[in-house]
């Protein structure tokens, strides 16, 4: 039964697809609601769900899930013709991304009650875009996971074209062709995991079993990482986030940020480092390197743009850099922290764009400079605005402040000097994210207010619900964060295993 | 031993298939829709047929060993008739009598008659066990296409397009002709397992030069480089259905020709023949590529997509012989389809408008569903899942990958992202691009829409659903 409700997790979106396939586009009240319906009946199914991950913690699970401890485990053949499987499972980290993922489709769709153009086919994408990303989370099958990684593709191109804002069609074609860019170098090295690895099999848990031949982990696993790396924005992959996100209308701006950017680091988490773990030994001090600019020099040139969204896109740049620093630091607490950074990251992003979207369609700028006075016309979007802006900066409380912390933690345990340094640099870096977020609060919310403003009303019943309940996550991961760590630790705990089993030889390191 | 069991039965109807229709025109007047239906049910009862052969039954060879059926062979017969199917449905509007009272182009009878003929050929061609058999079939296959270049007699540029094929098409067939006379020298003999025979004793310079020969006349019929540059012409020359039928089926002719080739005579030589194959892919692909980014006329835009799909299709060939052969099936089915349903929606437009990129503009507005239809198709050539044409190239890099050969499979997808962005350019063009105010407004019939519905399906399905394990209807014997 469980396992059924798992499985339609990515099956409800495409089938609200079909069912509103035959109704005509001029019945949007209808097409909204049954949009609406789904994507909350989804988020009741996934949270139902990610309790039941919590509650079984502890108990044995599927062995042929082995070496993680899956839930809901589904491995029913597929392609034969090159022997793919259909296999999907439920550990705590996936599981959580899909609660992350649910509630920002959940709220994607709701901020984008009032789009303007073709709502029938909008609608139908978000949906496309949703199955894509729950179906990522899901697989445990590189074909799988490779078919839902690149579905988004699809979608991305024709939101960001036509319902984006700006240079969308610019945009657009950056962010699909970038991403499209690290996806193909992540399929040109599946085909070498199937016949190096000696198993034939797409399977991660039976790759994991083996050991990959040395000098093919020593160029995979930079070509896959930085893949995945791509979309996460990581250094020298970033250029497409800033324009994509730009371009893109809200709710694409809030799936692109909350939960799109967090398959790339998944990816790499569950994937590159977990199949490769040697040649992750030796290739990630480079990937520190890298973060310098993400982490360090990311916050500063959020202090140089007037573009609320482009803003918050380095915002994400650097938060993301965060995300990738637990990951190279390759102990289990920075690994932890890099989870829970990619879950809480998300709900603040997410809470981000959404405010924005929200003060976008009331003002029509997102110029901070020409704004002003916003808090007396709009206190509850400002107040939201601002607690994002809280919880990105790490105040304790948010979710932000338990991920980061961890992190750093994690990263400092790291003996290395490169990694400490820039970790030093990393946790400095956070006084200049408070800078550019109090500057933009500043700007955007108080001193003096055009007069062209004074007709403008707060948010709706419905934008109040997508903040209020985006607030409350983020304030139930920063308060009560053990919760998440244990539902965490324990698919982790696999992943950390085969990583420290991993002997490095002593070649090229 | 002498019997006709019932795998032969589907070649022996399209044999005389075009006879009948050409035939009916004796019966009937002009207008008279006879020829047309029997086209119609004479291909889909082929198809039912050849559906109706359970495959892994083995081979059966017939005529004095010099006919053979083998699965690759059931497969690549039914995607070279749902290419003559979907092919004639796409000319009937060619051929129908508009508000001005003039058909397009005349004779639909005949017209059906030559890509059956074509049809045939490309089954001599992947059935032939000697090389007599073999350069018949290509040759059949090819010499119908020169007259379908020019069926519209009144315009000047399918002329022209028919005179370079044809020329160019006898260089190709000259240099095939010269390449087999090796063959013949070098094996002393003719059918496939004398040659066979003789290459897995030992090569000689002599079967290099044959090989050279063959690829080179082959490269030709195939757009490979450097033997592509005709193909954009002739696309833009011919009638849209040519192009569409010349797009598929004279394509698929080819690549079952190597396909044949390389899996059977010359299977000893694969691996050194290999670098040969892998640089024609390479090479192809990535012109093809270059070539379709700055193009602004649909069907010289879809010329050098298809040269650059012969590129990736080669990629199949360096695998071993199982999983090549499945591969170059697949994605020959699903290029068929994603092909036709782009061509249909093109040739939808062209009938209102020029076939240019501008008149694209606004189309999401106008016509939603053919918008749709634009993006899946396009979508699916470029290699995006969940929709066909990532599975088939998916086949096809596997079985390159089987062999080892990861830096060709690397540089075809790395150039899938260059072929994303041409198609990309397209889908904008119907998407984001606002409405010029005097293009004339699409009117579709019922058919048009039912067959780009039936064909959007087809892409979206076939993709994902365990397809091409067995023939649809298979349990049933006849």
């Amino acid at each position: 039964m469980e396992t059924i409700l798992f499985n339609l997790i990515w099956v409800i979106p495409l089938l609200t697809v079909l069912v509103c396939a035959p109704i005509s586009a001029s019945h949007e009240k209808v097409l909204k609601a049954l949009h609406a319906t789904s994507a909350t009946f989804v988020l009741f199914v996934v949270c139902v769900l990610t309790y039941r991950v919590y509650a079984l913690s502890g108990t044995p699970t599927d062995e042929a899930a082995a070496p993680f401890l899956l839930r809901f485990f589904t491995d029913i053949p597929w392609l034969s013709a090159f022997n793919a499987h259909y296999i999907v499972g439920a550990d705590g980290l996936n599981m959580l991304l899909l609660a992350l993922t649910a509630f920002i489709v959940w709220a994607g769709v709701l901020v984008s009650w009032n789009i303007k153009g073709n709502q029938k086919v909008f609608f139908a994408l978000i949906q496309l875009l949703a199955t894509s990303v729950y179906g990522v989370y899901m697989s445990f099958d590189l074909v799988l996971f490779f078919v839902f990684y690149e579905m988004e593709a699809l979608c991305m191109y024709l939101m960001i074209a036509c319902y984006g804002s700006g240079r969308r069609d610019y945009g657009g074609k950056k962010l699909t062709l970038t991403l499209a860019f690290g996806s193909s170098m992540i399929l040109a090295t599946l085909f070498g995991l199937y016949f190096e690895g000696g198993v034939h099999s797409w399977s991660i848990m039976e790759l994991s079993k083996v050991t990959l031949p040395m000098d093919f982990q020593m160029w995979a696993f930079p070509l896959m990482f930085m893949g995945f790396a791509v979309s996460s924005s990581l250094f020298p992959f970033h250029f497409w986030s800033p324009d994509g996100h730009s371009a893109a209308p809200t709710a694409v701006s809030m799936l692109a940020a909350g939960v799109m950017m967090k398959m790339g680091a998944y990816g790499c988490l569950r994937v590159a480092m977990f199949l490769m773990p040697e040649a992750a030994k030796i290739w990630l001090p480079y990937v520190v390197a890298l973060l310098i600019f993400n982490v360090v020099l990311g916050p500063f040139i959020a202090i140089r743009h007037k573009d609320l969204k482009y803003i918050t896109a380095y915002s994400s740049i650097s938060h993301l850099g965060l995300i990738f620093l637990g990951l190279a630091a390759l102990t289990p607490v920075g690994l932890r922290g890099a989870s829970l950074q990619m879950i809480s990251h998300g709900f603040l992003t997410g809470l981000f764009f959404a405010t924005i979207g929200m003060i976008y369609e009331r003002t029509h700028t997102r110029d901070i400079t020409e704004m002003g006075g916003i808090m007396r016309k709009m206190p509850f979007l400002g107040v939201g605005f601002v607690l994002a802006g809280f919880a990105g900066l790490g105040l304790p409380g948010f979710s932000g402040f338990i991920a980061e912390s961890t992190i750093f933690i994690g990263a400092f345990q790291q003996d290395s000097t490169l990694t400490r340094v820039v970790t030093i640099l990393a946790i400095l870096s956070i006084t200049t994210t408070a800078v550019y977020i109090l500057q933009t609060a500043n700007r955007m919310l108080h001193g003096n207010m055009p007069a062209k403003y004074e007709a403008l009303t707060d948010g709706c019943l419905r934008e109040k619900l997508v903040i209020v309940v985006l607030v409350a996550c983020l304030l139930f991961i920063g308060i009560c964060p053990g919760w998440i760590s244990e539902i965490l630790d324990q698919s982790i705990a696999p992943i950390f295993a085969k990583i420290s089993a991993a002997a490095v030889p002593a070649v090229g390191g | 031993m002498y019997s006709i069991p019932h795998f032969i039965i589907p070649d022996l109807i399209l044999l005389v298939f075009p006879f009948i229709v050409i035939g009916s025109r004796l019966f009937c007047d002009y207008k008279s829709k006879i020829p047309w239906r029997i086209a119609n049910i004479g291909l889909m009862l082929i198809f039912v047929l050849l559906n109706l052969i359970p495959l892994a039954s083995g081979e059966g060879q017939f005529f004095i060993s010099n006919w053979r059926v083998d699965d690759f062979g059931v497969l690549m017969r039914e995607v070279l008739i749902l290419s003559a199917l979907l092919g004639v449905w796409l000319s009937k509007d060619y051929f129908e009598h508009g508000a001005d009272g003039k058909p397009q182009m005349h004779q639909i009878a005949e017209f059906i008659g030559a890509i059956a003929f074509a049809t045939f050929g490309g089954i001599t061609v992947v059935s032939a066990c000697d090389t007599l058999t073999f350069f018949l079939g290509l040759e059949i296959a090819t010499i119908p296409m020169y007259a379908l270049t020019a069926w519209n007699k009144k315009d000047q540029m399918g002329t022209e397009a028919a005179t370079k094929y044809i020329l160019m098409g006898s260089v190709a067939t000259a240099f095939e002709l010269f390449g087999f006379s090796y063959l013949f020298g070098f094996a002393g003999g003719l059918h496939f397992s004398e040659i066979h025979a003789a290459v897995a004793a030992g090569t000689s310079p002599l079967l290099w030069v044959a090989v050279l020969f063959l690829f080179c006349g082959i490269g030709f019929k195939l757009t490979l480089f450097p033997f592509y540059t005709w193909a954009p012409d002739v696309y833009e020359g011919a009638p849209t259905p040519v192009t569409a039928v010349l797009s598929v089926t004279s394509k698929a002719t080819a690549i079952a020709f190597l396909a044949v080739l390389v899996y059977g005579p010359l299977a000893p030589i694969q691996e050194q023949i290999a670098p040969l194959i892998a640089l024609l892919a390479g090479v192809t692909l990535f012109v093809g590529n270059l070539g379709a980014l700055k193009q602004s006329r649909l069907r010289r835009f879809m010329a050098y997509s298809s040269i650059a799909q012969a590129g990736y299709i080669m990629v199949a060939l360096l695998g071993p012989a199982e999983i090549g052969k499945t591969a170059i099936v697949y994605y020959l089915f699903v290029y068929a389809i994603s092909n036709y349903l782009a061509f249909f929606v093109f040739g939808i437009i062209g009938h209102h408008r020029e076939e240019t990129f501008a008149s694209l503009r606004g189309l999401s507005k106008q016509n939603p569903s053919l918008a749709i239809a634009l993006a899946i198709s396009m979508f699916s050539l470029a290699g995006i899942p969940p929709l066909a044409g990532f599975f088939g190239k998916f086949h096809l890099f596997f079985s390159g990958a089987t062999t080892g050969h990861y830096m060709l499979v690397t540089f075809a997808v790395l150039n899938n992202v260059l072929a994303l962005f041409y198609y990309i350019q397209l889908i904008k063009s119907a998407w984001v691009d606002e409405p010029d105010g005097h293009l004339t407004p699409l009117r579709l019939t019922k058919r048009q829409r039912a067959v780009v519905i039936f064909l959007s399906i087809g892409v979206v399905a076939i993709g994902f659903l365990p397809f091409l394990s067995n023939n649809i209807f298979a349990g049933f014997n006849y």
